[in-house]
């Protein structure tokens, strides 16, 4: 199989969700000892991409979208050491930290965008749930993140993430860290109404969310 | 348990395909829901018969023993209900996201949503019967954070009804535990202009 075929396919994996395939390739890709970086960019990403597309076109939805992630995952998972043996790094597209606020431990979706973001080239520092408000910001600080993606799933810890908007302009940190908010309580207005950065809907919005001010 | 508060029995959970499906993501009807997907939603919904543990308890009080929140006006009485399906199916999901089985946990929490409301449904039901024989009029359910009546209100749901009973607490942040519970008011009114609820016959 040549270099191109094995990298149409890395893409194919993804967008069709086939972990077997997608961690497969990887594998060959390390006995091949294929240009990792290309393997990445030119193979799997495109198929994230198309992935990203396709939601945007209604013909996938969020279960698709987590089981490409997922093979995304699975095959960064097998690439990973062989990078940091031979000091390869990719182009993070951000650095985030993210987790739901304190005193709130729903974590599925904050799981679900951080799969997303981690699929779509974001370096995520996944801090879990009910983390105290603190936290996210010496992390953000410490990794010099772009962003804190705050979630809440109740009325009483979305004022959390209004807490933490008001830290950051305290500490002069608005401008340089973006905070993104999301959780059912969560909609579009509660986000301007606290001068969150961005809104994510669901996981996906959430990337596109990100990719758009990373852009700006 | 104290005999005020009193449990309601053979709860039975039948789920609505089209909603757990809008759950997990497809909103409409028309959405095509690939084979493995399908696939992996049969084989979560098998787990159900083991993972859920459908529990529900109320109380009726007089207006007059509530705590007179404005929410209680006018009514004759409030019925009072907390419900759960136990705390397996969040076991099950926390053990998923373990392994990043995360379709399979975003399939088995929708389902788990869906069967909380389920039981808080037919615990309404019977509760609405109950109203009925008492010839009053019972208004729609009403959860804390809806409306007038605050999340903090969960406090007295939970000074009123022993949670303990069936497996259910909540955090200082007023979040139940396990998180598949539901909580809820039922005003009963002698007149029946003052009903929310539709279908009052």
């Amino acid at each position: 199989m040549s270099k191109e075929e094995i990298l149409a396919r890395m893409g194919k994996a993804i967008i069709e969700g086939n972990k077997d395939e997608a961690e497969a390739l990887a594998k060959e890709a390390l006995e091949k000892k294929m240009d990792l970086i290309e393997v990445i960019e030119k193979g799997y990403v495109p198929g994230i991409q198309k992935v990203g597309d396709l939601w945007e076109r209604g013909e996938y939805f969020l279960p698709e979208l987590i089981t490409s992630a997922e093979c995304m995952k699975s095959a960064m998972n097998i690439l990973q050491p062989e990078m940091e043996k031979a000091q390869i790094q990719t182009q993070s597209k951000g650095k985030v930290v993210i987790g739901t606020v304190e005193g709130d431990i729903h974590d599925i979706g904050k799981n679900l965008v951080s799969s997303m973001l981690s699929a779509n080239g974001f370096e995520v520092h996944d801090l879990g749930a009910d983390v105290k408000l603190e936290r996210f910001i010496e992390k953000a600080e410490e990794v010099d993140a772009n962003f804190i993606c705050l979630s809440a799933l109740l009325t009483t810890t979305m004022l959390g993430q209004k807490r933490v908007v008001e830290i950051m302009k305290e500490k002069s940190l608005s401008d340089r860290i973006k905070i993104l908010v999301g959780g059912a309580p969560v909609n579009q207005k509660w986000a301007d109404n606290i001068g969150a950065d961005g809104y994510g809907e669901n996981a996906m919005v959430a990337v596109k969310v990100a990719q758009k001010i990373i852009e700006e | 348990m104290s005999s005020r508060v009193k449990r309601i029995e053979n709860l039975k959970i039948e789920f609505d395909e089209q909603r757990i499906l809008r759950l997990i993501g497809y909103k409409k009807k028309s959405h095509e829901i690939k084979e493995p997907i399908k696939k992996l939603i049969t084989e979560e919904k098998k787990k159900l018969e083991y993972l859920l543990h459908p529990a529900s308890i109320y109380t009726i009080l007089d207006y007059d023993e509530t705590n007179k929140h404005p929410v209680f006006k006018d009514a004759e009485k409030v019925a009072l209900c907390l419900c759960t399906i136990g705390p397996e199916l969040e076991n099950e999901i926390s053990q998923l996201m373990g392994k990043n089985e995360m379709v399979r946990a975003l399939i088995l929490d929708s389902l788990g949503s869906e069967a909380a409301e389920e039981v808080a449904i037919q615990s309404d039901r019977r509760l609405a019967d109950i109203a009925k024989e008492m010839s009053l009029w019972p208004s729609k359910r009403y959860s804390p954070g809806y409306g007038k009546w605050d999340v903090k209100e969960q406090k007295y749901i939970f000074h009123v009804l022993p949670g303990k009973d069936i497996g259910v607490s909540l955090t200082e942040s007023c979040m139940m535990l396990p998180r598949k519970s539901v909580s809820f008011r039922i005003n009963f009114y002698k007149n029946k202009k003052l009903t929310t609820r539709k279908n009052n016959n």
